[in-house]
């Protein structure tokens, strides 16, 4: 079984990772990456193993199975530690191990002068396993374990400057939001269990399937157990109306941005449905659901993060905007869009979130973007590895993004969702705006930094933009090589087995491409709106042109009577439409009348009972108590009362 | 009467009851024994009543008198003992004050 | 001389009228014992009651119970308890509180009590009673030594350990301090 121990051991060099990190890493100080680090990279090298033989067909179309222990053997009810590795899983361990080891190298240059570096390799060991346990996981329950192990690793990360207080509260905003999520996913896998009694993925969605055919199973419990499972997907892709944690989550150290908030866990919830999908294309209602949540959290975020200043942050909108194009992407049936859309995110938003990290790092933890600008002299490799990032992410050709995006909107137009790609394409120029925005302020623009840091800015070191550029090369080509020629590319013929039967379900076909219809004209339009959104960025936020000298003090004026002219809709994107607000007033303000009603009624009605009961115990034993005198006379009398009695009674009866 | 069983029974019902009275009423703790061998003492009656009259407990009821007697006597020895021991810590003989363990 | 057959005047049997002086004189002094105020009469009164019991016992054909009931309890437990009190005595005792609180609790208690118990023994059927007879010396002699001779060893070894027993208790502590070869030889 060379395979099945490669496969373990992807699982079982993390761990092991993680382990040793926390027993000694506190003594291995400033090295305290020496064990993690080359952990990651082995398992990157096995999981390139396992990848290579399953994308050139070694596993089959079926990919492989198997089994490593017994997890939970309890009479009829068995759990299985088993795990699957097809096409779906294989493209998932491409872009979480190799994100992963580009961000464990970054950290050694980003974590360097932190104390707690130990503790943070530790989390990031954990993490990986995590991850990669919920990607290779066969079956509900180890998926769900899985699950909640990255919400944890989250937390613990989000967390990681617990001694700051927003950094405490977005970690518990963080899994608090998962939580709620995590209930219904919890539910969903309750009633997949109770429905066909089985939670290996395989068998319970062919038994579904089968339910469905021969009416066993009603419709309504499968649209029911899709939207169930579907919340789960909700809470950990931070999807609308969940999605307040994930810019809070910004508060983490970078690499834990690019790595678990961008690339890895937020795609979680994407994977798990595609890795359903022969459940939800039964439910035309839950296909629904999942396409609108997805393209009103991706305009919702886009319009978010049009005038957010802090640099985070606006990735963080950014990548719940292409998240929510995923998840459309889902809804419409575009499976393999998703997918490639999944792929092609991970590595450029990871790539965008690294080089922010440099940013941070180079103007001294300033992460406010009105503080930086014409940092491109400065931070030259920075500057160039975030532009193609930025090119990738506003779906300008020839880069990843754009294929990713363009096959999304492609399909939705073509399966019939017309309202999704109008969303779409307005969001695309959205993207592109907000995109070029960041980088006009941040690199190109006046010079805002702080006098006193600037002469002190420059590149970061050799371990930090290594990953920038490997990261790079990826985000520029991974388009052309998997997504050319249009609809047929190798991402296409690695996925589309998988979604074969969903794409039954659903009454859609594969058609050829025509590049010189219908698809060439959708190309030419997302094309030019995305143009559209960075040409209006470059000229508000970016350079003077030489041709106009004063073209740069123009700007903050020209940026003032845009805003002015739309007042509202500029606050309402500011203060991100009052989510947080919302939340507050909903939870926490009408939450605490409920709480506090509760917490009376368990007082007065719930003690008052409980306690009243111990008094008329207490006060009954402290009255009765005077009974027992200790005088020895008073028993002997209720002896003689006793004596009277029964002879009184005997009397009674034999007169009878 | 006197060759009446009822006589005797009532006489020995009275004994025990002016008994009752004493251990019940009395304080100090050598009148309260005393009460008891009263008590005692009207059982005692009883049987030997019951001896005289029922020809088949004839010699029986004689022999557990004198086996009450006995025990009388061993109870009478280790009740006055434990009295002494107590008067000679607490300097008194009144029941009702020995309350040292009553909480 | 001899007496008549009845009592004089009144035609009793000289039996009966023996039974209802002594039963008078038992009851009498058993109140005197749990109603004198003087500890020391208390017992003397009951060496008195213990002697008129043993007359009961004489009536009844009992010699041998008799005769025990006067070694027994006057000669040996009387003689204990007149020890135990002079021991106890404690010199200018308030003389009213001789009976505790629940004196009359227990005083009507006592009387229910008698009262019921004297109507339950008289209505009570006693269907082996026979005629009334005396009890020889011998025959009891003969049932203590073969039938109850086990429990007479017990009881035996019941006194030895009561005796043990309360010289136990009733022995004052030795001050272990205090050297043994104080008191000339």
């Amino acid at each position: 079984m060379p395979m099945e121990l490669l496969v373990t051991l992807v699982l079982a060099l993390p761990i092991a990772g993680f382990g040793l990190t926390a027993l000694v890493g506190r003594r291995l100080g400033t090295r305290a990456w020496i064990v993690a680090v080359p952990a990651i990279v082995v398992t990157w090298a096995i999981a390139m193993v396992v990848v290579w033989t399953a994308l050139s067909g070694g596993f089959g179309t079926d990919g492989l199975h198997f089994t490593l222990y017994q997890w939970v053997p309890a009479g009829d009810f068995t759990i299985e530690a088993n795990f699957a590795v097809d096409n779906l899983t294989a493209v998932l361990l491409i872009v979480v191990t190799t994100v992963g080891m580009l961000v464990h190298v970054y950290s050694i240059g980003y974590m360097a002068h932190d104390p707690g570096r130990w503790r943070f390799f530790a989390y990031l060991n954990l993490f990986m396993f995590s991850m990669l346990l919920l990607v290779l996981a066969g079956n509900f329950m180890l998926l769900f374990a899985a699950w909640e192990l990255v919400g944890l690793c989250s937390y613990l990360l989000i967390g990681f400057w617990y001694p700051r207080p927003s950094a405490a509260i977005a970690a518990k905003k963080a899994f608090l939001a998962n939580r709620v999520g995590d209930v219904g996913f919890a539910l969903g896998i309750f009633a997949v269990w109770t429905t066909v009694g089985t939670l290996n993925f395989t068998d319970a969605f062919e038994r579904l399937s089968e339910g469905l055919a021969g009416g066993q199973i009603e419709a309504w419990a499968i649209t029911g157990i899709a939207l169930l499972l579907f919340c789960g997907a909700v809470g950990k892709s931070a999807q609308f109306p969940l999605h307040v944690w994930l810019p809070d989550a910004m508060e983490g150290p970078t690499p834990v941005s690019a790595l678990i908030h961008a690339a890895t866990m937020v795609n979680a919830g994407v994977y798990f449905v595609a890795r359903a999908n022969p459940l939800f294309s039964l439910s035309p209602e839950a296909m629904f659901v999942v396409a609108a949540i997805g393209i009103f959290t991706a305009i919702l975020a886009a319009s978010i993060a049009l005038t957010q200043n802090d640099i985070k942050r606006v990735l963080a909108y950014s990548t719940l905007s292409q998240l929510g194009y995923m998840f459309a992407s889902l809804g419409v049936g575009a499976y393999v869009a998703a997918i490639f859309h999944m792929t092609a995110q991970g590595f450029t938003k990871g790539l965008l979130f690294l080089g922010s990290g440099s940013v941070i790092h180079g103007v001294h933890e300033e992460q406010d973007m009105n503080r930086m600008g014409g940092l491109w002299r400065r931070m030259p490799i920075t500057h160039a590895t975030m532009l193609v990032g930025s090119l990738s992410m506003a779906g300008i050709p020839p880069l990843a993004a754009f294929f990713s995006k363009d096959e999304i909107l492609g399909e939705a137009f073509k399966n019939g969702f017309l309202w999704v790609w109008l969303v779409g394409i307005v969001v695309a120029a959205l993207t592109a705006f907000y995109m070029f925005r960041l980088m006009g302020k941040t690199f190109y623009g006046p010079s805002h930094v702080d006098p006193a840091v600037e002469p002190h800015v420059r590149e970061s070191p050799r371990s930090m933009t290594v990953p920038l550029i490997l990261l790079a090369i990826p985000a520029a080509l991974l388009g052309l090589v998997l997504g050319l020629p249009f609809g047929a590319g190798l991402i296409g013929q690695w996925l589309e087995p998988i979604f074969e039967e969903a794409q039954l379900n659903l009454g859609l076909h594969h058609e050829p491409v025509q590049i010189l219809g219908v698809d060439g004209v959708l190309i030419l339009v997302s094309v030019a709106v995305a143009t559209a959104g960075l040409a209006v960025a470059i000229r508000l936020f970016g350079f003077h042109w030489p041709l106009r000298g004063d073209d740069t003090e123009a700007q903050p004026e020209r940026v003032a009577a845009l805003t002015a002219r739309a007042p509202r809709l500029y606050r309402a994107s500011f203060r991100k439409w009052w989510f947080d607000e919302l939340n507050d007033l909903l939870f926490v303000r009408l939450g605490g009348r409920v709480a506090h009603f509760i917490w009376w009624f368990d007082r007065a009605i719930v003690d008052g009972t409980v306690n009243g009961i111990g008094d008329v115990v207490q006060g009954a034993g402290r009255d009765l108590r005077r009974i027992q005198t200790g005088r020895v006379q008073n028993y002997a009398l209720g002896i003689a009362i006793a004596l009277i009695v029964m002879a009184g009674g005997f009397l009674i009866v034999t007169a009878r | 009467m006197s060759q009446s069983l009822d006589s005797y029974l009532a006489l020995s019902a009275l004994l025990f009851a002016v008994g009752t009275f004493g251990f019940l009423a009395r304080r100090n703790a050598i009148a309260m024994l005393m009460s008891i061998e009263l008590m005692l003492n009207a059982v005692n009656l009883a049987i030997v009543a019951f001896g005289a009259f029922v020809p088949s407990l004839r010699g029986d009821a004689s022999v557990i008198a004198l086996v009450v007697m006995a025990v009388a006597a061993a109870e009478a020895t280790v009740g006055l003992a434990i009295v002494i021991a107590i008067y000679r810590n607490r300097r008194t003989p009144l029941v009702d004050e020995y309350t040292q363990m009553r909480e | 001389m001899t007496l008549p057959q009845t009592v004089p005047f009144l035609g009793w049997s000289w039996n009966d009228l023996l039974f209802l002086v002594l039963a008078t004189a038992l009851l009498g002094t058993a109140l005197m014992v749990v109603l004198g105020r003087n500890i020391i009469r208390s017992g003397l009164w009951m060496i008195a009651c213990f002697a008129t019991l043993a007359g009961v016992y004489a009536l009844l054909g009992t010699p041998l119970v008799a005769a025990a009931q006067v070694l027994v309890y006057i000669g040996a437990i009387s003689v204990l308890i007149l020890f135990a009190i002079m021991l106890t005595q404690t010199k200018g005792g308030p003389a009213a509180l001789v009976f505790h609180h629940q004196a009359w609790a227990a005083a009507i208690a006592a009387v229910v009590l008698g009262t019921l118990l004297a109507l339950v023994v008289t209505s009570t059927e006693w269907p082996l009673a026979g005629e009334y007879a005396a009890t020889s010396v011998r025959a009891i002699a003969q049932l203590l030594f073969s039938d109850y001779v086990l429990p007479f060893e017990i009881v035996g070894v019941l006194l030895l350990a009561a005796v043990i027993g309360g010289v136990f208790l009733a022995k004052r502590d030795e001050p272990r301090d205090e050297p043994h070869g104080e008191r000339p030889e």
